[in-house]
């Protein structure tokens, strides 16, 4: 199944159908992402900027990090699936989005930031947990975190503009039809009403 | 001054990281609210997107007899973006409401991009009756047995 099928197929499912019949579905779901996302996005700022020097400098960093980091994952578990949810019923404009696109690029690029900070500079963090001064890595990590976070909030909002439209006419449609000949029945064969 | 400098760029991105999840799902300011233009086409397509229901049309000529070619003799297809699809459902505006080549009129704030698309806004929308064009440069709600979705009339064109 390629991608475009399985878009259509998940377009096409019961949870799409109950998404695009419910009028309150949507405000909710989407306000429900937004708080979750602002959750993920602050909590990781707060870390961000004890690794870049700038706030509880008093704390250590493990402390900090532990505190915020189960909020973290909260956030942006209740993110994804509301994100799921946003995604399925329009699921075929989404994987043909660019700016979708460059989102998911971002949340990888997010993954893989903080998996290299935690294989490197986190397991070495008893030499500088209590430091004013944080290392290299530890600071590129943070400003890395923010720029990223910044671009998948950023291409997220951009959806909206940039979906699009598509204009191509579906290959069965045919437009040929001339009512100045007086066929009154010139599209029964696909009128469907 | 390096730390307040960079103390200003993060308060910005804090800035921006609020502002921005507050706007809508896109802003109107897109569409072009001081044109008004009317359109009688042909249905090709419905997207009932959950954000904003987009039905596709083919544009008649003026005669409504056939529909409008470019050069190369393919349709000039249209779009018109309304409110999300339940919404739209509620004014009787679905997919089963409008198959393909179902004749409607209606009128629409184009994109300020230039792109053949633009917005319902609040005015009504017309269904001819089916294999019904309206007369020449007529629209759907002059034609007996049209169905109206929403209220008012099809407003004057500006362009």
């Amino acid at each position: 199944m390629d991608l475009t099928a399985f878009a259509d197929a998940l377009q096409q499912s019961g949870i799409s159908e109950w998404m695009r019949a419910s009028l309150k579905a949507l405000p909710i779901i989407e306000a429900i992402h937004v708080m979750a996302v602002a959750t993920v996005f602050g909590t990781i700022f707060i870390v961000d900027l004890r690794l870049l020097g700038y706030r509880d400098m008093t704390r250590p960093f493990s402390r900090v990090f532990g505190e915020t980091l189960r909020w973290t994952w909260a956030g942006f578990a209740l993110a994804v699936v509301t994100g799921a949810l946003l995604f399925m019923p329009n699921a075929r404009t989404y994987v043909a989005n660019t700016a979708f696109a460059l989102k998911m690029l971002g949340l990888v690029g997010a993954g893989i930031n903080m998996a290299v900070f935690e294989f490197t500079t986190l397991r070495r963090v008893a030499s500088w947990d209590s430091n004013a001064q944080t290392p290299m890595g530890a600071r590129i990590a943070g400003a890395t975190s923010i720029l990223i976070w910044t671009w998948v909030i950023v291409c997220g909002r951009w959806i909206g503009f940039t979906k699009g439209y598509d204009f191509t006419v579906p290959k069965e449609m045919d437009l040929d039809f001339d009512f100045s000949q007086g066929c009154l029945n010139c599209f029964s064969d696909l009128w469907l009403g | 001054m390096i730390r307040i400098a960079t103390g200003v760029f993060v308060a910005g991105l804090m800035a921006a990281s609020f502002v921005l999840p507050a706007q809508a799902h896109h802003s109107f300011s897109i569409f072009d609210s001081s044109k008004t233009r009317v359109f009688t086409g042909v249905v090709v397509r419905v997207n009932p997107d959950v954000n904003h229901l987009q039905i596709f049309f083919a544009v008649m000529n003026e005669e409504r007899k056939n529909v409008i070619r470019d050069d190369k003799g393919q349709p000039i297809i249209w779009a018109v973006e309304m409110a999300g699809s339940a919404q739209s459902a509620r004014e009787g505006i679905s997919v089963n409401a409008f198959p393909p080549k179902t004749i409607i009129s209606v009128a629409l704030h184009p994109l300020r991009s230039g792109e053949p698309a633009g917005d319902r806004g609040g005015t009504a929308m017309f269904k001819c009756p089916a294999n019904t064009p309206p007369p020449p440069g007529k629209h759907c709600d002059s034609v007996e047995g049209s169905v109206a979705f929403g209220t008012g009339k099809l407003p004057t064109p500006t362009t």
